[in-house]
């Protein structure tokens, strides 16, 4: 990656080019926040980049948003936001199918353990190296994803038998 | 022989093998405030070990807003911090709003300015009376919360006709304008509020025993704050004076003159004391809001009948009642978001909960869960 500014790049995605040139991702805009996409393979050394490096120093993990992006897969979005500087950014690492695991965060942000269970149960997502992957909001036994875009609405009334519902889509 | 514990412990050195008691505190139990357990792991006294189990009130936020219109969905927002209702329909509807690029006019930020700091005393009354009751003047701090809780519900009662969930904004604006009387009605309130503010600090700040139980009860520095994920008060309390409303303003709060106030060491007492100041700036700012309001529309003209979002997302942070209320929307067309997300300020407070306890009594592990001023709502979404 060349460490140039490209045009109509926001500063802080120019500054982490410049910081991290072995990094390879991909910018998007947001309406709040520039999005950088990356690989997960290269997620936990972007991470710890963001975090260690005194120029970027990325010191709060805000939110973990799990998405199903239906045929393209699970995404995990970050959100970072820097104290010392005041500047903040959005990551996403696509989760590879079929395995849907990504790298955990928790021993770099301690914050992230209970985003990354409420991620893992909601839509599937595999967390490796997470210290208590256990259900969080859900029932501790139940293997339901119900923030899939399979899952249908009313699964949880389905399976109490409270309704007599179609036959829900087996996730 | 003594019977306090730290005594006891010393003659029982050596020869005395003692065995660890499982508490269960929850789900149905008044010092959780609300549907929240832990298991505390005790040694006489002492908590060596405390798991919190959350989602007793998961009603699936998420799936709901994602099934609904973009309109439809605000009412089940209002319900995820349900003491500062208006708070959670501005995060809802400003996201939504940046999304749309819907611009709203200026009288309906400031109306939405004053009901969200109106929220903020509210929640932050409720904190102080169930606090101060978690600490042992059970019923005086709660009927002077109460008092004052009232008067804000009867004032958002004829503002927007219902006291908890009012559901009274709108995408691009409010439901409807101000009563003809409400700038006397709120001058009045606020005059109240101030006075139900000094009764708390005399009965409060100014008891010793309150003071003592309070201070030096698990200290927290700046670094621990942030890496667990703390904002708001609680963050504030450790002395890093940080509010969204300052630091990523949004709707009219650059215009407006407000201080952060902030703890000096991140204790039970600091995270008490940040509150009380902060509810003084919500009276000042909603008294500045009352002198510049403009006169206008309430509510974006020529708004679609049905709001229609094609490709877009955004992560819109506020600063909730308890910390950092952000929400994330992504939009793929159609009429309903395609993901909606709520970062919860108390969720991500409460993870915490277990490095704060370890180490304490039993009865201040109660006061320490009352400091991080929870609320279940929007702990479990």
């Amino acid at each position: 990656m060349s460490a140039e500014a490209v045009i109509g790049e926001p500063e802080i995605v120019a500054l982490v080019r410049e910081r991290l040139p072995d990094i390879p991702f991909e910018f998007s805009e947001t309406k709040t926040y520039a999005d950088l996409r990356v690989a997960p393979e290269h997620l936990l050394a972007l991470v710890t980049g963001l975090r260690e490096d005194p120029e970027l120093s990325f010191d709060l993990l805000r939110n973990i948003v799990a998405m199903d992006m239906e045929e393209d897969g699970l995404e995990a979005k970050y959100q970072l936001y820097s104290f010392r500087h005041g500047h903040a950014l959005q990551l996403t690492a696509p989760a590879p199918i079929p395995s849907c695991e990504l790298p955990s965060i928790t021993g770099l942000y301690p914050a992230a353990n209970w985003h990354e269970r409420e991620a893992a149960e909601m839509v599937g997502l595999v967390f490796t190296g997470h210290p208590d992957p256990r259900n969080l909001l859900l029932e501790e036994d139940l293997r339901i994803h119900p923030l899939r875009k399979a899952h249908p609405l009313q699964k949880a009334e389905i399976l109490q038998g409270i309704e007599d519902g179609p036959p829900g889509v087996e996730v | 022989m003594s019977v306090w514990p730290e005594e006891r412990v010393t003659t029982a050195e050596g020869d005395l093998d003692t065995v660890d008691m499982t508490v269960n505190v929850g789900p149905q139990h008044p010092a959780t405030h609300g549907v929240f357990r832990m298991v505390l792991t005790v040694d006489g006294e002492l908590v060596v070990d405390c798991e919190p189990y959350i989602g007793y009130l998961h009603r699936g936020l998420e799936k709901l807003s994602e099934n609904a219109d973009y309109r439809q969905a605000m009412g089940w927002w209002d319900r995820t911090d349900y003491l500062a209702g208006m708070c959670c329909e501005g995060a809802y509807t400003m996201a939504v709003e940046k999304l749309a690029g819907i611009e709203v006019p200026e009288r309906a930020e400031y109306i939405r300015v004053i009901m969200m700091e109106l929220s903020r005393i509210n929640s932050h009354f409720m904190f102080l009376g169930a606090f101060g009751a978690d600490v042992g003047s059970f019923g005086t701090s709660f009927v002077y919360a109460w008092r004052e809780r009232e008067r804000i519900y009867d004032l958002f009662e004829e503002v927007a006709g219902d006291r908890m969930f009012p559901t009274y904004f709108r995408i691009g604006g409010v439901t409807m304008d101000l009563p003809d009387n409400f700038e006397s009605r709120c001058r009045w309130v606020l005059s109240s509020i101030r006075q139900g503010l000094e009764d708390f600090d005399g009965l409060l700040t100014g008891n010793e025993v309150f003071v003592e139980r309070c201070k030096d009860l698990t200290p927290v520095t700046p670094e621990q704050a942030i890496a667990w994920g703390f904002t708001g008060p609680m963050l504030r309390a450790t002395g890093v004076p940080w509010d969204i409303r300052k630091a990523e303003p949004y709707s009219v709060y650059p215009e407006l003159d407000f201080e952060i106030p902030v703890g000096l060491q991140g204790d039970v007492f600091d995270r008490f004391h940040v509150r009380l100041a902060e509810c003084y700036q919500s009276v000042r700012i909603i008294e500045q809001c009352l002198e510049q309001m403009p006169e206008g529309r309430v509510l974006a003209p020529k708004l679609p009948k049905t709001l229609r979002i094609n490709e877009g997302e955004i992560y819109m942070p506020t600063e909730g009642t308890k910390g950092e209320y952000g929400v994330y929307m992504m939009a793929r067309g159609g009429t309903q978001p395609y993901r909606a997300k709520l970062r919860s300020p108390s969720f991500c407070n409460l993870s915490a909960l277990k490095e704060l306890v370890v180490g304490s009594y039993v009865a201040d592990a109660i006061i320490i869960l009352g400091s991080l001023d929870i609320v279940l709502g929007e702990v479990d979404k």
